[in-house]
């Protein structure tokens, strides 16, 4: 945090001088923004830990009775397989995704940096558009790209002698939810970019030069300058993109919709399903729900103790 | 600056193409797509250049339906709910206007006393923001669903409008603060001993000079106000309520409608945010990367 911790003391002087005092101040101006974060955030998520403990289906709902049942969703849900498999999927799709966004951010973002190669300069201007689409349009263009009868996967695949016919890629269980990263991270990489182009420009190009009087060739100046102080940015896109790969579901919903069979079901797919579909099992949804948060609460703590020890370059 | 050779710019340069062909490849895919009917489309697949182009598949779009009883080639059906198209554009144009003028003047607000008048508790107020950018959206939906339907929001543009101000705010606190803590405060103690209100400095000194950052916070607000799916496709099941990503969403399971159609809604799905990226590149980057790296 940057921000001051003390309200200066001419502010005080001025509480008595009939203007509103700073506590007050700050209270009312705070106050819009806390009541909808008490609205929108703070109240739905108690809600929903209460669902997560009560039984809540279609029939209920329509009784008006949502009777207690303990831990019951939580056991449900540790019983259930394609839960459990949702989970490991998520794991694989978040781990694969942060680390391709990571390595492909890095390289990009020295790759702009450039300043002796004039296309990099066409390169800064477009890389942010990915970003821009919409998810679910991201989602439906890729699947347009993936078709079977006329996507153009399989006409460059086909035209550069790689696959003998048309392949139907979706349909495939072993490949389909590497085909839901491919579209998410070309989303999502460009914010990776971003930072890591914003950090190495802080790095001063003083600290180069004198390696180079040194003898320090191009690796080893990666190696022991560039990295090490790319560090922190690493450590912060990697806890950001984490807990927001952990929340995929535009994607998803748009390519597979979870196919073929389970293969690309993830967390927030399951909770989707479950709490908004037939059964509306709404109950064991919400303690599905407070899982996922809990695993990502987890992450974000370590991003808010990361954002503490105050993030600094040069 | 370090000198290159020029093996070394060559290969510089080809791994730039192979970036530029990566982002801008799907994109294009997408303009192919939107201007060809299927069965063009389908007449020679090995070829990828479009085979014809025609406007067809947006004026069917914006029209609302194939007119009269002429030879409908972009679609072998019309779904009902792709007659509200240019309703759920209208209505995406409003919800994220509207969120994006709400969010900033509430994040605004709330930013300010956060950057010059903290207290312990707006330290917590800040970890509060910074903890519900966390909360994965689908935790909220059932919860805000049955608080919604209670207070007849559900299927209106102001139930979608709350909700995302609700969400996005406090990302928009977390920019602006760090804006606010960068500008100097001097100005604002000249204006004070003036005789200008806290409010006052604010109003006429604090906000002008922080119009980048305003302008940085406010195109990422629309931006994501316009991305955004879950919200308004559990909140609105109407099609008067619709906004486009829900449109888009209700196309997914639907198996007879061309793709070439599809691409059309897609294209005029995603020209709004990245025109505006485009335009406002400058601003986007610097608040992106204040959003993240500062706090």
């Amino acid at each position: 945090m940057t921000v001051a911790t003390d309200v200066n003391s001419a502010d005080r002087a001025r509480g008595g001088r009939g203007e509103i005092g700073a506590g007050r101040l700050a209270a009312l101006m705070t106050a819009p923004a806390a009541v909808f974060l008490l609205a929108i955030v703070a109240y739905p998520l108690l809600f929903a830990l209460y669902l997560a403990f009560h039984q809540v289906s279609a029939r209920e709902l329509r009784s008006g009775e949502l009777p207690f049942v303990g831990w019951a969703n939580f056991l449900a849900l540790m019983n259930d397989a394609v839960f459990l498999l949702s989970l490991q999927q998520t794991l694989v799709f978040v781990a694969l995704s942060v680390l391709l966004e990571i390595v492909l951010g890095v390289g990009i973002a020295l790759l702009i940096n450039e300043q002796g190669v004039r296309i990099s300069a066409l390169t800064r201007v477009l890389i942010l558009l990915p970003w821009a689409v919409p998810p679910i349009v991201n989602g439906l263009l890729w699947s347009f790209i993936y078709n079977s009868k006329y996507g153009y996967l399989n006409v460059l695949l086909y035209n550069l002698g790689v696959i003998g016919e048309f392949v139907q890629w979706t349909g495939n269980p072993d490949l389909a939810l590497y085909l839901v990263v491919i579209p998410y991270v070309w989303r999502t990489t460009p914010f990776a970019v971003l930072l890591f182009h914003a950090a190495l420009q802080a790095i001063p190009s003083e600290l180069y030069e004198a390696a180079e009087v040194d003898g320090a060739g191009t690796w080893h100046r990666f190696l022991r300058i560039t990295l090490p102080l790319l560090a922190p940015t690493v450590l912060v896109v990697l806890v950001l993109r984490t807990t927001f790969a952990f929340m995929v579901f535009d994607e998803i919903f748009a390519i597979t919709g979870g196919g073929p069979g389970n293969a690309t079901w993830t967390a927030a797919w399951y909770i989707y399903r479950t709490s908004f579909q037939p059964p509306f099992e709404i109950g064991v949804g919400a303690a599905a729900a407070y899982i996922l948060a809990l695993i990502i609460f987890a992450i974000a703590y370590l991003y808010i103790r990361l954002l503490h020890r105050k993030v600094e370059y040069g | 600056m370090r000198r290159r050779s020029t093996a070394a710019r060559i290969i510089l340069s080809a791994l730039n193409l192979l970036v530029i062909l990566g982002i801008v490849g799907p994109l294009v895919a997408v303009v192919f797509g939107s201007v060809q009917s299927e069965r063009a489309l389908l007449s020679d697949v090995l070829n990828p250049l479009p085979k014809e182009v025609t406007l067809s598949n947006f004026q069917i779009l914006l029209a609302g339906g194939p007119q009269g009883d002429r030879v409908f080639e972009q679609a072998s059906y019309f779904p009902a709910n792709l007659k509200f198209f240019p309703l759920a554009f209208a209505n995406s144009v409003v919800v994220a206007t509207s969120v994006t003028a709400l969010t900033l003047t509430l994040g605004a607000l709330a930013a300010y006393a956060v950057s010059r008048l903290p207290f312990r508790w707006t330290h917590a107020f800040m970890y509060a923001n910074l903890t519900s950018r966390m909360v994965p959206i689908i935790v909220l939906m059932v919860p805000l669903y049955v608080t919604l339907r209670q207070l007849g929001l559900l299927n209106s543009l102001p139930g979608i409008i709350l909700t995302e101000v609700g969400l996005l705010l406090p990302y928009a606190v977390w920019i602006l603060t760090s804006y606010f803590a960068a500008l100097p405060r001097e100005l604002e103690d000249a204006a004070r001993i003036d005789g200008c209100s806290r409010l006052g400095a604010f109003v006429r000194i604090v906000l002008p000079l922080s119009a980048p950052g305003l302008a940085a916070c406010g195109v990422i607000t629309f931006i994501l106000s316009w991305h955004e799916l879950l919200i308004p496709l559990v909140v609105s099941s109407r099609p008067e309520s619709m906004t486009v990503p829900v449109i888009l969403a209700g196309l997914v399971s639907d198996f007879y409608v061309f793709y070439t159609l599809m691409m059309a809604i897609s294209l005029l799905g995603l020209l709004p945010t990245v025109l505006l990226v485009m335009l406002l590149q400058r601003y986007v980057v610097r608040g992106l990367t204040s959003g993240a790296l500062k706090g």
